[in-house]
């Protein structure tokens, strides 16, 4: 799921600094997962603007809200009154909740009170590591299951490097080295013969090289008005 | 011939080889490189320059090796693929060869992590190894990597590098495999103090019949002192210094004589290994150890440069 | 009350297994945890909601909800009648709430446990009753023959009287048969008319010798002793036969009357005699010999008077189909001497009120009636208690009378009857009893026997405030905790990973989502403070009680505008195991200082620490246990959490991280505990916090 982490107080303030009124806007899936931009965090963080506030004895007025998917136009639209009484709209939601709220609302600023991370999975609670780069054309049935652009810091196909030792990565004793755990997955299923022959020069087209990436299925538009009569 | 380079020459003509590295100053200053050239160019067959080694931004390998070039040295440029995509590599191998330049290693780069741009952006459009079947492809195919045709020829020495003591250990040579069926050259390799352990991976090598399909130059790096054997076994990824080596460099007196002469007896060892056509001294910033230890090894005079064919 | 103005004894509903096995259903996890909190008073309400006998009860009840209690799979049951004794000793009895009457009139023949519950229901109903009571005392059974030094009889009479304050009336001296007709009563409009005499009469037995004197029968010498100081002559030794608890209610008072030795002689063996095995346990620490397995042949005799019984060797007391139907080794026979013989074997109903009825209305010398609905074949007659079910526990006996109550209301209402019984909780899980703390249950403190036989005093001692505290936080709270809210749970499987007890479970497909074992839960709150989408809350008000008491704390103005404003959350699970220090946080502290209570600190979050900042505090101080103190398992960890992480928020809201803080109860040293607050907060230097 997508991961996230909240903006520090600090950089949330100065965002916050020209408006009176704000909506503090959370989302009920992944974010709340990962514990940035839930019902909870909402609350604490709206909490502590608040706090802020008095210990300022400023005149912001904090609202909360939580929306179900904040990605979602129709459940944004459930939060429509509030957000217009409010001055602006500080988003947890991740940035493509965050854009969402901007797209339905292009009159209201919106500030984005968490950085979208990764694509990542739970290690353990608290922990979460990024897995997926979301690349567009998957290799993992080659890897063993480990994506290498994502999980290699040098998003090697022909890895590991010369900095893989003891299990770990150049770049941090805590980074497991990908291709490290390729080979033993490999091994494991003896199909360790899939990383002998060169992995060839990857294919970018489907990830940056054609700019914003949109999808299309035509199976699945609804027809406007005048194609269905 | 692929390039004709004096590197290729040495080599081929089964003569043992030896090369040196020079880092490129952090400026736009020529000297540095010249003056470091000029110390060893008759100690040493070819001069690697480095590129933006360790992340960290120095004079471009292109224009180092054009300086070398031009007090008479033969420059074997290094590309990383960290800094730049497919369109900016392939641009600066064609320039560099229009600039005599035939040698090239190439290798995937240190992260930027390591670097003084800690916070930059990273490419790693290709790795090493398909930066090495690239550089093939544009010099038998005559092609670019998108399948255009390049026109005229693309002599290149294609050199890799390989780490005998990165993990997995025994995986080490399939990967070396692969950069030669990818189209690598010559080889130089990481620095070796770990001897058992080399000999068993170049045993590997040698059984798999490897050794004659590339020339193996044995990375060597002098040590100053027990300090700094210690960061080499403590700091530098891929490096193993066993506690010996460590263990002589504090006991002796004069610790760059007894560098030298760790650096020598080694030097002896790998001449005597099969396979291993010649060494690579990484002596970056002590460059003056060069001709003593080339010397004491037994490797001065090197053969007579010839210039390259193009 | 609720559920019974609904016309349901309960809904068909799980609840803990204690109250479920409890004959009347009483809300023991409710009056546990106010116990545990210190509040005897709001222990008194919620017991009062359905028991109409609580000082009765929290005597003599023999109380089958210990028997259930699911604490005793880690440890020890709660010791749940001992603590509402301690209820009825430190709480007090709620005031009766007015009931609009209904005009509608009820006699009710017998004051016995099952006529008070009858009664106090129907005046919950609005019923104006009557009890009509054959002795000049109310209470029956319980004031007749239960012994002084098991129930003392002003404690009956604090229940009558709370009885009385809702109006009942009561009659004594109005015997049925005796002095009125139920025509008599239907004529005065009584619409409907519950019997519930009870068994006044002892049985006898048959036997050769057992017409000679010194014999005598249990319920008329219970009686005696009771009511005539009747004393035993000195140097005597009595053998009481029957091995129920009246028998031991016989041996017992005879030792008190003055008897030299006291020797029980019953047919069964020692695991299955009626008798309740704690009341074995205390006459034998008595010095009582009990003789079990012997079955009596004959009393021998000299002078006409008692000298020893012959019995035989018990070989089975019950029949293949479990009926009581003793057979015996007849060629094994011991001798039990002794002067004086008390038959305590049973006792019966007394009918004689029925003479000239004109339809069968007794059977084997009880009353039929149907078991539903407990209405005799007598139009507007209804019987219920012993008469009816024969001899139980006095519970069971207030049980039947409040499905009579029910039942009567049915009838006037013309409404059929429907009782559902509810259903207990399933047995704990393995994993979340090896989680469980282990804490021994606390013994109730009783005279020493050598004091106790001496005399009538009442034996048991009771609680202090504090055991009782303690014992009480033993409940585990069995389905008082954590519930998911199912329209905003996301699955995101947080309580599954963190939940100390593996409570929160997946389901399998096709629901395949989060479940929270509700009557598995041990209440800690960890989950409930942790869920990112706040879509788990307590089955108790417990969360919403905590909000609002900060809330109550930060908008009280204290005498004088105080200087600063403290928040001092404490554990009252911890803080009532030092004595003194629970009325200290509740009385002693400036009023700068506001204490909020909670059963563990492990319910605090930083949403909870942050609103108190909201609300207007400069401190924010934790009094909480030790792990090793605290009840649950790994509660301290958490809440230091979310204190630290409190704490960096407030550093980063430009405060100090030390306005919120944590204070360990270690020893008993508190008295200046407000002034070390008050300066920690103004950021003066102290060294020592920790009490």
């Amino acid at each position: 799921m997508i991961k996230g982490e909240q903006k520090t107080i600090d950089e949330i303030e100065g965002m916050i600094a020209d408006y009176r009124k704000i909506l503090v806007v959370g989302c009920g899936t992944c974010v709340t997962i990962c514990f940035v931009g839930g019902e909870k965090e909402v609350a604490n963080l709206a909490s502590s603007l608040r706090i802020k506030e008095r210990v300022k004895k400023g005149d912001k007025i904090i609202e909360e809200a939580i929306v179900k998917r904040q990605c979602e136009r129709e459940f944004i639209a459930e939060i429509a009154e509030k957000v217009r009484d409010a001055d602006a709209v500080l988003s947890l939601a991740c940035s493509i909740g965050a854009q969402a709220m901007a797209e339905n609302f292009p009159d209201k600023p919106v500030l984005p009170g968490v950085n979208t991370t990764f694509l990542g999975l739970i290690e353990e609670p608290g922990k979460w590591s990024e897995v997926c780069s979301a690349c567009g054309d998957c290799i993992i049935h080659l890897t063993g299951g480990i994506c290498p652009v994502t999980r290699c810091a040098k998003s090697l196909f022909n890895g590991p490097c010369g900095g893989s030792a003891d299990g770990k990565c150049e770049i941090s004793p805590d980074v497991p080295c990908a291709w490290q755990q390729i080979y033993d997955r490999l091994a494991a299923q003896n199909r360790l013969h899939l990383m002998d022959s060169v992995f060839p020069v990857r294919n970018w087209r489907s990830f940056s090289a054609i700019g914003p990436r949109r999808i299309a299925r035509e199976d699945l538009q609804v027809p406007k008005a005048e194609e269905t009569t | 011939m692929k390039s004709g380079t004096n590197l290729e020459k040495v080599l081929d003509s089964g003569a043992f080889a030896v090369t040196a590295e020079v880092g490129p100053p952090k400026s736009c200053s020529a000297s540095p490189v010249e003056r470091k050239g000029e110390a060893i160019k008759d100690y040493t067959d070819s001069l690697n320059i480095t590129d933006n080694q360790t992340a960290i931004v120095r004079l471009s390998s292109v224009a180092g090796c054009v300086i070398l070039k031009r007090i008479g040295v033969d420059p074997v440029m290094q590309i990383v693929c960290r800094d730049r995509n497919r369109i900016a590599i392939q641009s600066d191998v064609l320039g560099a060869v229009a600039l005599g330049i035939g040698n090239f290693l190439c290798l995937s780069g240190d992260h930027q992590k390591f670097g003084n741009h800690p916070t930059s952006k990273n490419v790693f459009d290709l790795d090493s190894i398909q930066l090495i079947q690239n550089l093939k492809m544009m010099r038998d195919e005559h092609k670019f990597l998108c399948g255009e045709d390049v026109s005229g020829d693309v002599p290149l020495y294609i050199g890799a590098a390989e780490n005998p003591y990165a993990d997995p250990f025994e995986f080490r040579v399939n990967r070396l495999a692969k950069k030669i069926n990818a189209g690598a050259d010559f080889i130089q390799t990481q620095a070796i103090y770990d001897m058992p352990k080399f000999e068993k991976w170049m045993k590997m090598i040698v059984d798999r019949g490897l050794h004659e399909k590339v020339h193996i130059l044995a990375g060597i790096i002098p040590i100053k002192s027990a300090g700094m054997a210690k960061y080499m076994r403590d700091c530098v990824s891929g490096v193993s210094v066993p506690d010996e080596i460590i263990k002589r460099m504090k006991d002796a007196k004069d610790p760059k004589e007894e560098g030298a002469n760790i650096v020598i007896e080694i030097i002896e060892k790998v001449k005597k290994i099969e396979g291993v056509h010649g060494i690579h001294i990484m002596a970056v910033g002590w460059e003056d150890s060069v001709p003593v230890i080339v010397k004491k090894a037994g490797l001065f005079p090197r053969p007579a440069k010839q210039a390259a064919v193009n | 009350m609720e559920d019974l103005k609904k016309g349901s004894l309960a809904k068909d509903r799980q609840v803990p297994p204690c109250q479920a096995a409890c004959p009347i259903h009483q809300d023991v996890r409710g009056y546990l945890s106010a116990i545990a909190s210190g509040d005897f008073d709001k222990a008194m309400r919620v017991i009062k909601e359905t028991n109409p006998l609580p000082f009765i009860c929290a005597t003599i009840c023999a109380h089958p909800c210990e028997d259930e209690c699911r604490r005793k799979n880690a440890d020890d049951a709660l010791s749940i009648r001992s603590l509402k004794r301690a209820a009825v000793d430190f709480g007090s009895m709620p005031r009766p709430s007015p009931v609009p009457k209904n005009g509608e009139k009820v006699a009710i023949i017998g004051s016995g446990p099952s006529g008070l519950t009858a009664a106090s229901d129907l005046a919950c109903l609005g019923y104006k009753v009557t009890v009509f009571e054959k002795e000049s005392f109310l209470g029956g059974a319980l004031a007749q023959y239960v012994p002084l030094y098991r129930l003392p009889r002003g404690l009956i009479k604090r229940d009558i009287d709370a009885i009385h304050k809702m109006g009942v009336e009561f009659k004594q001296n109005s015997a049925l048969g005796r002095d009125f007709t139920t025509g008599d009563l239907k004529k005065q409009g009584f619409k409907a008319i519950l019997v519930c005499t009870g068994l006044p009469l002892s049985r006898s037995l048959l036997l050769p010798g057992f017409d000679m004197g010194n014999i005598y029968l249990a319920l008329p010498f219970l009686w005696d002793v009771n009511f005539n100081a009747k004393r035993l002559p000195p140097g005597k030794a009595v053998i009481v036969i029957g091995g129920g608890n009246v028998a031991i209610d016989v041996a017992r008072s005879a030792l008190r009357a003055g008897a030299e030795k006291v020797k029980v002689a019953c047919l069964e063996s020692g695991e299955e005699m009626p008798a309740f095995p704690w009341e074995i346990e205390e006459a034998k620490e008595e010095g009582i010999e009990i003789n079990c397995s012997c079955g009596p042949k004959c009393v021998k005799g000299k002078d006409g008077m008692v000298c020893a019984i012959e019995t035989m060797a018990v070989r089975s007391v019950f029949d293949r189909e479990g009926r009581f139907n003793p057979t015996f080794y007849e060629d094994r026979i011991s001798i039990i001497e002794g002067d004086i013989v008390i038959i305590a074997i049973g006792q019966t109903a007394d009918l004689s009120f029925l003479k000239g009825t004109e339809k069968p209305v007794t059977d084997m010398g009880k009353i039929i009636c149907n078991p539903d609905t407990l209405a005799t074949p007598c139009e507007g007659i209804f019987a219920c208690g012993e008469v009816v079910t024969g001899p139980g526990m006095a519970v069971e006996a207030m049980a039947n009378g409040r499905r009579a109550a029910l039942s009567i209301h049915q009838y006037m209402k013309g409404e059929a009857l429907q009782i559902d019984e509810p259903k207990p909780f399933g047995s704990l899980d393995e994993c979340v009893i090896s989680a469980i703390k282990r804490q021994s249950r606390q013994p109730m403190p009783l005279l020493k026997p050598e004091e106790r036989v001496r005399c009538f005093d009442y034996i048991e001692l009771g609680y202090t405030k504090e055991i009782a505290a303690q014992e009480a936080r033993r409940c585990l709270s069995c389905g008082a905790g954590a519930r998911r809210i199912e329209d905003k749970c996301i699955d995101c499987l947080t309580c599954v990973r963190i939940c100390p007890y593996d409570v929160p479970i997946v389901t399998q497909p096709p629901d395949n989502s989060v479940q929270i074992r509700e009557d598995q839960c041990q209440a800690c709150g960890i989950c409930v403070v942790e869920c990112p989408a706040l879509a788990i809350e307590f089955n108790s008000s417990l969360f919403e009680d905590m909000d609002k008491e900060l809330e109550e704390a930060m908008s009280q103005k204290g005498s004088k505008i105080a200087e600063s404003k403290i928040v001092l959350f404490y554990c009252y699970f911890g803080t009532y195991s030092i004595p003194g220090l629970t009325h200290f946080l509740n009385c002693g502290l400036p009023t700068e200082v506001k204490a909020v209570k909670m059963p563990c600190v492990s319910k605090l979050g930083v949403s909870i620490f942050l609103k108190a900042f909201e609300l207007g505090a400069d401190a924010v101080f934790i009094l909480g246990c030790t792990d090793e103190d605290c009840i649950y398992a790994k509660a301290a960890l958490w809440y230091k959490r979310h204190m630290e992480n409190a704490r960096r928020i407030l550093k980063d809201l430009g405060l100090r991280e030390e306005q919120i803080d944590t204070i360990e109860i270690s020893d008993g040293k508190y008295h200046d505990l407000g002034n070390r607050l008050i300066a920690l907060a103004q950021n003066k230097n102290v060294k020592e916090v920790t009490i």
